[in-house]
């Protein structure tokens, strides 16, 4: 027994893995914020990466633009046959927005899920190690960007807010495997609307897992999945992407459908964070006063 | 000034390598393949080959208590890992005759190693349930590519830069 104490080496080995396990357990908690030394250093790290990214993105951007270039023939003639269609697209659009105001004025519904403020930020860097998949931006605290906010790029929506420092924040993607990152969704279909959670992603395929639809839901494929707005925290009708095939799950109670996201999660340069224009109920609101008694 | 040339080194493969996944397609070694650049534990191993072992396991303590903070949010993965690899090379050096072809092996083995040891710690906390099999062949496999052409660049002049190190840290 006392040899056992004297093997210094095999000391700090268990000391050191039972501080591994404590810091592990520290930071997979559902913390609201991280801690000042982390919040310093990645600001600090996100001033050399902001100073580094601009020129290395003007370079890579220049590169991308030589290929636009050669496939620009193709896409024109694409794009002109669309044209005529927009055209008659923006009128309804224009129809439709000035009635559903004018509805709104006479109902005095003011506050609408769908209503938001996107606010533009970079991308300065992305996690190197590809198992979680988080991205950096320039924007933090002192831009109005929290926790939880919903992040879209013109395609639709990457994911969300992880963390907010003062002047970057982290970015969770859609395709992180986190079993906290959990979004609330919707699958348009005609005059109903399926609600279920966006849970997880097919790496292999490529598509995301939109679970827990009722068993009794007709869902078919190609059908436009966005947000519901029921989660408290994004707004409503934010792109996600279309349904590409529906399965039972594995009891048979709900189903699950798989959705292939509008946008790309790998080339993304630019992003909007959302703010949501409808307040966000507070939890302890919503917590009946008896039910906290028990 | 010697002394601080080879930190901010490793700070540049450090930020560099958030850089390069963002530059490059995802697929860069055909599609379904992951290849993860893991330049800054090949920079610390060649250190700890090359240079000084202390400051091998030292600067893999910091850069890996950095990485965790910066990229992954998660404290601890890097923060272990790193340095537990590093300790590993100083004990297989006993052993074997350091040259660069040995190191550069070594150092994949480092690679490998680490590899795989975060993908047992993430199927720990449920952020990944990749199979075994899977994991070998569309992540391991192609990241040793990647890293070994690295490697093949790198390992001559950070042996040169290594040995300045250790110079400078005498002086």
């Amino acid at each position: 027994m006392p040899q056992f104490f004297l093997n210094k080496r095999l000391i700090i080995l268990l000391v050191s893995i039972i501080i591994l396990v404590a810091l592990i357990g520290f930071s997979l908690k559902d913390r609201e914020n991280l801690t000042w030394p982390e919040q310093f250093l990645k600001d600090t790290t996100g001033f050399i990466q902001n100073a580094v990214s601009s020129p290395v993105n003007y370079v890579a951007g220049f590169f991308e633009n030589v290929e636009d270039l050669q496939n620009t023939y193709k896409e024109n003639k694409d794009l002109k046959t669309r044209l005529d269609e927009l055209a008659r697209l923006e009128s309804e659009v224009q129809r439709l927005k000035k009635d559903n105001t004018e509805l709104r004025e006479i109902l005095d519904k003011k506050d609408s899920l769908s209503e938001f403020e996107p606010k533009q930020a970079t991308v300065i860097g992305r996690n190197p190690d590809r198992w979680h998949e988080m991205l950096i931006i320039n924007k933090g605290k002192n831009a109005g960007i929290e926790p939880n906010m919903a992040v879209i790029t013109s395609k639709g929506l990457i994911g969300k807010v992880k963390s907010s420092n003062t002047f970057t924040s982290t970015v969770q993607l859609l395709s992180s495997m986190d079993p906290t990152n959990r979004i609330s969704a919707k699958i348009q279909a005609g005059e109903n609307n399926f609600f279920g959670l966006i849970e997880g992603y097919d790496k292999e395929k490529g598509l995301l897992l939109l679970k827990r639809i009722p068993y009794d839901a007709k869902v078919k494929k190609d059908q436009n999945v966005i947000t519901s707005g029921l989660g408290g925290v994004f707004p409503e009708s934010l792109p996600i992407g279309k349904v590409v095939d529906v399965v039972p799950d594995e009891f048979g109670l709900t189903q699950t459908a798989y959705v292939k996201p509008g946008a790309d999660f790998y080339d993304i340069g630019h992003v909007m964070v959302v703010k949501r224009g409808a307040l966000q109920p507070d939890l302890m609101e919503m917590v009946d006063e008896k039910e906290e008694e028990l | 000034m010697r002394r601080f040339l080879l930190p901010l080194i490793l700070l540049a493969i450090f930020i560099g390598e958030s850089i390069f996944v963002q530059v490059t397609p995802h697929d860069l070694l055909g599609s379904g393949k992951i290849s993860v650049p893991r330049f800054l534990m090949g920079a610390l191993l060649l250190l700890t080959i090359f240079g000084s072992k202390k400051h091998g396991i030292l600067y893999s303590l910091l850069f890996g208590l950095l990485f965790d903070i910066v990229y992954v949010e998660i404290i601890g993965i890097y923060l272990f890992l790193f340095p537990v690899i590093a300790f590993i090379t100083t004990k297989l050096m006993r052993i074997l005759h350091m040259n660069m072809a040995v190191a550069s092996i070594i150092v994949l083995l480092g690679i490998t190693l680490l590899e795989a040891g975060v993908y047992q710690m993430n199927l720990l906390i449920h952020h990944t349930d990749m199979a075994f099999a899977v994991f070998l062949s569309s992540r391991l496999l192609p990241t040793l590519i990647l890293n070994a052409i690295f490697i093949i660049i790198a390992v001559y002049p950070f042996k040169r830069l290594s040995e300045k190190f250790a110079d400078s840290l005498i002086e």
